[in-house]
């Protein structure tokens, strides 16, 4: 298999999950497919140096999460001023699956950078053997963290919901 | 209210915004914003300015018809070239240097890359510009002494004026400048990967 084919595999086995991590994280659909675009980008760019000590999926997202933080952090200012719009347009009554959907994008984009990564790899069912490696913690520490943002994550989605 | 169970089951609903099956178009994304593509395109321009100020100056000693009487003002032109050429090869180095910090490892360890390519530059700095300067003008003095030689003695003070005052502008100016700007993006993509590392520690 070529580069390019394993690209595409990789693309398609992948890039549904990296999207919604992008979510995730910025709680904006545009600035979402952008990183998936320049995380995919950082894979085909370095391809050569998947050594095969990981997993295809812990290389991809730890890719994906690096990419994200890179981008947060050089935006924090006016990330946060997209998420705090996106959260004022949202309508007054949150009545369907879809609002309800947005408004939990919106809430983990409310949590610090690192932390949303981490919860949503937890909501993407990721074990945290793998979360670990992603993000390079240990998993004691994890399991710690995990805790106390799912907490958070809880509270900050129930004050909107009762708004 | 709901627990994170719900909201877990709320998120792995499948979308209705599908991820487009074809590969996104590569060229989209502006990589020119980068701090390190920044630090790559300056030590890349740097090597092929060298590299065309060298060949500029091998042509003028071949075909310049200059009609030198002294073989070291020659000399002085190949010692020039060669100094760019080293100089050029440094740069390249530095820039391979840059290019193999792993943008694909952990934070911490991507960090660490960093902060060993920052004690390298550091070192490299120190004694590359001086080293640079001094052969440089070196060379260049060997190329004045037959060149500004039969010059009217005003003519001498003026054109070593003008050629000071821009190694002087150079250094205390375009070259500082240009270092600390290095040092500021360098520090900056640093206190980023910092804050990361300092976020993901942070257990309470």
């Amino acid at each position: 298999m070529n580069q390019q084919d394993q690209f595409t595999n990789l693309y398609n086995e992948y890039g549904e999950g990296i999207k919604k991590l992008c979510l995730g994280y910025t709680g904006d659909a545009v600035l979402a497919q952008d990183l998936l675009q320049e995380t995919f980008i950082a894979v085909w760019n370095n391809m050569q140096k998947f050594r095969g000590d990981a997993k295809w999926s812990t290389w991809i997202y730890r890719i994906a999460a690096n990419t994200c933080l890179a981008y947060l952090r050089k935006k924090k200012d006016t990330g946060m001023d997209i998420a705090n719009s996106a959260l004022a347009m949202l309508p007054d009554e949150i009545n369907t699956k879809e609002q309800e959907i947005q408004l939990l994008h919106k809430c983990i984009s409310r949590l610090a950078e690192t932390d949303r990564l981490i919860i949503t790899l937890v909501m993407e069912d990721k074990p945290y053997e793998e979360i670990a490696a992603i993000t390079g913690i240990t998993e004691n520490n994890l399991r710690v963290k995990i805790y106390r943002i799912k907490k958070q994550l809880t509270e900050i989605y129930n004050s909107y919901a009762r708004l | 209210m709901q627990d994170f169970d719900a909201l877990k089951n709320m998120w792995q609903q499948p979308s209705t915004e599908k991820v487009d099956k074809t590969l996104p178009p590569l060229k989209r994304v502006n990589h020119s914003a980068g701090l390190k593509m920044k630090l790559l395109r300056e030590q890349l321009i740097g090597a092929i300015m060298l590299v065309i100020t060298a060949i500029l100056i091998s042509l003028m000693a071949l075909y310049g018809n200059f009609n030198f009487v002294h073989w070291y003002t020659y000399a002085a032109m190949v010692l020039v070239c060669f100094i760019c050429l080293v100089q050029a090869a440094i740069l390249l180095a530095t820039y391979r240097k840059i290019k193999h910090i792993d943008d694909t490892v952990v934070p911490a360890i991507h960090l660490q890359h960093w902060e060993a390519y920052y004690a390298f530059r550091k070192k490299q700095i120190r004694w590359n510009m001086p080293v640079y300067y001094i052969l440089l003008n070196i060379a260049l003095g060997i190329y004045f002494v037959e060149v500004l030689g039969g010059m009217p003695i005003f003519n001498v003070v003026i054109l070593l004026a003008i050629y000071f005052g821009w190694m002087f502008f150079a250094w205390f100016y375009l070259g500082k400048k240009k270092m600390k700007q290095e040092d500021a993006r360098l520090q900056k993509i640093m206190d980023e990967l910092r804050g990361i590392v300092g976020q993901l520690n942070v257990v309470e």
